[in-house]
């Protein structure tokens, strides 16, 4: 109960959330099950190991789960679990520079991806946080699938434009976006030559459920009217050790995801780790729109021996909702 | 003397004309206003502006109006500063129209907003390396700039009012002489306007540019096709100088019936500034001509299907329109003197203006309806972009307050510089009868 | 006309491609018998079923439905009786160790997961008896121990298979081991797997370029391959100090035009900053001496 109260509190005044002091005044009120929560998403598995006090409490999360939570960490992490996750969330996973590959030579257009992705981050049908395209690079080549998401470039032209700091990109390499920041100018939808992008025009999906929730920034959820959204390559799930929602949702094995300083992919339908380089280079990796500089993170693999025959998507464009 | 103030002040009255027009004026506002409550209720979606076409409206207009508000500093500063005579009796309008373009820009750009109640982050939060960032500075410093060049040269002209005006309402006389700053001719008091104003010339020039460069810069300094353009600067500026002079000769033309200021802006001046606007727009046919064929030459994939959609596409009609019907034919029409006499030069000048407008909105949109990627599996509304009446409803707000800025100040201060016309025909501005 | 014929003729090639490189998917006979050691229950069939939509429907299709990809080798309908002939054993192998474009599924569905995928089939397999799981006690396999070494002269990871026999550890001879190395977010199979020598002993090559962490550490196991489970499970895991040390800096270490705003080119800052100040120096100055003027006339006048 407390932690709604926590929340609303913050939801109603927008403009006061980003101040520490208050923060730190209503940070005391309901402390314990907004740390509950937050010891929760800090779910670091690697700073679990710890050696407990011995004492602990039982607390009820916001998914309504009950979690023993070490007192010690209590005390530690007794802050507004929104601001707790937009501190971390700036932080990137240490060490790592995740990076995807996709192999258009399997994707058949199955969409289970989107599905996923969709399903996780409480996009309505017709916002794409990745979207698989019917592409056709000119009139004599074949045509191919091509699920297209955040390329989570080095140089982003999307994060150079953000008045505010709002989108920013990580030491990971993952280009996040703060909602409690963003003003709503679309400049950075207008930067990516990707489309890479897409803005809360009316009230996001099923808001009204998701009201007075603790907005975690690595999930962009809850979304929020008048903000901006896109592919966060699952910061929630690389904190966890777990592969992005659309990786694991695959049926046809065309997604890997890894950590390019371990040199290391994992495709998501396999489970199988290969190694990065190895698989660029035997396949002729590309990626989209190199000339641009804008460094992208995601390779492709081009479409060649296909197992299967090319089928043209049915254009079933979901209505607005 | 006497003369030259009544004259030039006449019209510094609440008559029912008056009324009339600013109730028109603020009933509109408010029909506008309720669009834009609606707005902030529901958020942006009630605009047409979705993904991909994320840009509309809203700023196309926004870079009209800083387009529009460019004039000021072209009047004042550069003709200015040659030593033109004849700009003197203008530079107020100018001067007006720079500010109230300049101060309405501000706002049609927090009408764009998803999330404007966190106007205040683009100053807390601020980032060095946004151009948004350089653009508020920009635009406000102008305005600032504008501003201070609109009201320097009003603080004689106020004292002067105050002291033998007999018909200035009562309710204005403590403004006046609060803002004249006990103005008495003084040479010291003289010395610091003259000098002030030469500071703020200088000024406005840089400041000037800057504001129409840096708004160019929020399109080029993107990478897609049709925006990507080293020459984004000038062609905005040369661009922004054909609107404002059109918008100056629009107002001129107004003031001088409305306001019986036939004697003080003639046909010389229309003539000039139909001059002026004919050299504006050759520069800014030059510009065009760059920027349309140096692409289209070379016919890069994505350049090829923007020009494509300009030229012969979904643009086409506006953009042939724009093109012909709002540059080369009204060059050709001004170059004869016949069409630089007021009516048929203002008649031009609303066509240029509207051009102007239209020109804007073929900048912002075809760009954004074409991305690098194709545009799949959303609904028919995301691929083209329809504007809405609430968002029709939100720009005209805009419109109407500009409209409402110009009618105040032009009514409740003198149009054209009264103690500098005085000065001009060797009068001292505080004694009577000396004529 | 002439284009349909030339793509039935591609098609036709393709068929016989693929039938020539298909010689038939033989499971070994030893694999064959395998059974599933509980009885199926509806639960199990209805695990099986959503595992089933998960991971096999997007290319068998929904099962009675024919509604399979078009892919060659045609995955089939697995209701029909091409499957349905097949014993436990011999659907179980193929779901684990998979085969192109089939994947293995070895280290996707654990092995009860497996078998509810099987009891989910078996529902549409008409005639079909769940063999006794009650016969099935004496499949129990060797026990193996392995342990692993670092060969720093040939640049080899060694390891050694010992059986425990019943007479004490033997050296287990032709044990099928797997090398791999641990992952973010899973384990890499180093190469193909090797049979151990005479002596217990299977080597493998160290990639000399292959990243560990900061202090070139690296998290490698082994195990015996071993895809039934017939065997005991047999695994070892070591942390050698034999990668690549990595230390990348982090992404966002240098200055750029799209860091935060602490992180900005110097000279954007600078210039930024500078011309504000001047600009704004001179638009007070002049604002306040303009307001000065008021002053003049009260000096004039006293």
């Amino acid at each position: 109960m407390d932690e709604n109260t926590v929340n609303n509190r913050d939801e109603q005044d927008p403009s006061k959330s980003s101040r520490r002091n208050f923060l730190k005044n209503i940070g005391l009120l309901g402390a314990g099950v907004a740390a509950g929560a937050g010891a929760l998403y800090s779910g670091d598995i690697f700073e679990k190991k710890k050696a407990a006090t011995g004492e602990s409490k039982v607390l009820l999360t916001q998914d309504n789960k009950l979690v023993e939570v070490d007192s010690l960490e209590l005390k530690a992490l007794a802050k507004n679990p929104t601001k707790l996750m937009l501190e971390k969330g700036r932080e990137g996973i240490e060490g790592r520079r995740w990076v995807m590959v996709i192999d258009l030579s399997k994707c058949r257009n199955a969409r289970r991806c989107i599905a996923a992705c969709q399903e996780a981050h409480q996009l309505k049908p017709e916002q794409y946080h990745l979207n698989t395209l019917q592409m056709q690079d000119s009139p004599g080549t074949a045509p191919y699938h091509m699920p297209k998401n955040c390329q989570h470039c080095d140089n982003p032209p999307c994060v150079a434009v953000c008045p505010v700091d709002a989108t920013y990109k990580r030491g990971d390499g993952i280009v996040l976006i703060d909602n409690e920041r963003c003003i709503g100018c679309r400049f950075c939808m207008a930067a990516c030559p990707y489309s890479a992008r897409i803005f809360h025009w009316t009230s996001p999906k099923d808001s009204d459920k998701h009201n007075g929730e603790a907005y975690n920034v690595e999930l962009n959820v809850p979304q929020k009217l008048g903000t901006i959204s896109k592919c966060l390559f699952s910061a929630d799930r690389c904190r966890e050790g777990k592969l992005p929602y659309c990786v694991s949702a695959c049926p046809n094995g065309v997604y890997y995801f890894g950590d390019e300083n371990e040199d290391a992919v994992t495709n998501g339908t396999t489970k199988e780790t290969v190694r990065l380089s190895k698989l660029l280079r035997d396949n002729g990796a590309y990626q989209l729109m190199p000339e641009l500089g804008t460094k992208p993170r995601v390779y492709y693999l081009p479409p060649k021996n296909r197992l299967f025959p090319f089928e043209p998507a049915t254009d079933e464009s979901p209505k607005e909702g | 003397m006497d003369q030259i103030i009544n004259d030039l002040s006449h019209h510094i009255r609440l008559n029912k004309g008056f009324f009339l027009w600013m109730g028109f004026l603020a009933l509109a506002f408010l029909a506008c206003l309720y669009a834009y409550v609606q707005q902030l209720r529901y958020g942006l979606g009630v605009a047409g502006i979705r993904d991909y076409i994320s840009w509309g409206l809203y700023i196309s207009n926004f870079v009209f109006f800083v387009a529009s508000s460019l004039i000021g500093m072209l009047i004042s500063a550069v003709l200015g500063l040659i030593g033109l005579k004849w700009v003197q009796p203008i530079t107020r309008i100018a001067e007006t129209i720079a500010v109230a373009f300049a101060a309405v820009a501000g706002l049609v750009i927090v009408m764009d907003m998803g999330r404007p109640e966190r106007l205040a982050y683009v100053f807390l939060y601020a980032r060095f390396q946004s151009p948004i960032l350089w653009d508020v500075t920009v635009i406000t410093t102008y305005f600032v700039i504008s501003l201070l060049l609109l009201f320097l040269p009003m603080i004689p002209d106020m004292a002067v009012l105050y002291k033998r005006f007999g018909n200035l309402p009562g309710w204005l006389k403590p403004v006046y002489k609060v803002l004249s700053l006990n103005w008495t001719d003084h040479p010291e008091q003289n010395r610091i306007i003259h000098r002030s104003m030469y500071i703020l010339l200088i000024l406005i020039i840089p400041a000037a540019l800057s504001i129409h460069t840096v708004t160019s810069w929020l399109f080029a300094l993107t990478v897609r096709p049709g925006w990507d353009s080293t020459i984004f600067g000038p062609y905005f500026v040369s661009g922004a100088f054909v609107a404002g002079s059109a918008a100056v000769i629009i107002a001129m033309f107004f003031f001088r019936k409305n306001y019986k200021l036939q004697d003080y802006l003639t046909d010389l001046h229309f003539n000039n500034m139909g001059k002026v606007l004919v050299l504006v727009a050759f520069v800014y046919l030059y510009f065009n001509i760059n920027e349309y064929l140096v692409p289209g030459y070379k016919l890069k994939r994505a350049d090829a299907i923007h020009l494509r959609e300009l030229m012969s596409g979904h643009f086409a009609i506006t953009f042939w329109l724009v093109q012909v019907g709002g540059l080369l034919i009204p060059i050709a029409l001004m170059l004869f003197r016949k069409m630089r006499r007021p009516l048929p030069l203002t008649l031009i000048s609303v066509v240029v203006l509207i051009a102007a407008w239209f020109k804007r909105y073929l900048i912002v949109v075809p760009t954004l309806a074409h991305p690098f990627l194709p545009i799949q599996h959303v609904p028919d509304n995301f691929r083209v972009y329809t504007p809405t009446l609430t968002e029709i409803a939100i720009t005209l707000l805009s419109f109407i307050l500009v409209l409402i800025i110009i009618t105040l100040i032009s009514k409740f201060f003198p149009v054209i510089p009264v103690v500098e016309t005085a000065k001009e025909k060797g009068l001292d501005p505080l004694k009577s009868n000396e004529s | 006309m002439k284009k349909l014929f030339y793509i039935l003729l591609l098609v036709f090639i393709m068929l016989l491609r693929a039938e020539a490189q298909n010689p038939g998917w033989i499971v070994p006979d030893d694999q064959k018998g395998k059974i599933c050691l509980v009885k199926f229950t509806p639960d199990m069939v209805k695990q099986g079923e959503a595992l089933y939509m998960k991971n096999c429907q997007s290319c068998h299709g929904i099962p009675t439905k024919k509604n399979f990809a078009a892919i060659q080798p045609s995955p089939g309908d697995l209701s029909e009786p091409k499957a349905g002939t097949q014993k436990d054993g011999e659907l179980f192998y193929r779901i684990t160790t998979g085969k192109v474009p089939m994947p293995e599924f070895r280290n996707i569905l654990s092995e009860d997961e497996r078998w509810s995928v099987i009891s989910f089939l078996r529902t549409f397999h008409k005639g079909y008896v769940q063999p006794d799981p009650e016969k099935m006690a004496a499949s129990m396999g060797k026990r193996i121990r392995l342990s692993m070494t670092y060969d720093t002269a040939r640049k080899k990871i060694m390891v050694k298979a010992v059986e425990l026999t019943k007479e004490g550890p033997v050296a287990a001879k032709g044990a099928e081991i797997i090398v791999f190395v641990q992952r973010y977010f899973g384990n890499m199979q180093l190469a193909d797997p090797k049979p151990t020598s005479e002596s217990g002993y299977a080597g493998f090559d160290w990639p000399q370029d292959f990243p560990g962490d900061k202090t070139g550490k690296v998290i490698l196991g082994a195990r015996v391959n071993d895809p039934t489970g017939s065997m005991q499970e047999a695994i070892v895991r070591d942390t050698l100090a034999i990668g690549l040390p990595t230390n990348k800096p982090a992404l966002t270490d240098t200055r750029a035009m799209w860091s935060t705003r602490e992180k900005a080119p110097v000279w954007m800052i600078l210039t930024y900053t500078l011309a504000v100040i001047i600009v704004w120096y001179f638009i007070i100055y002049i604002i306040l001496s303009v307001l000065d003027m008021r002053k003049i006339k009260q000096v004039k006048n006293t």
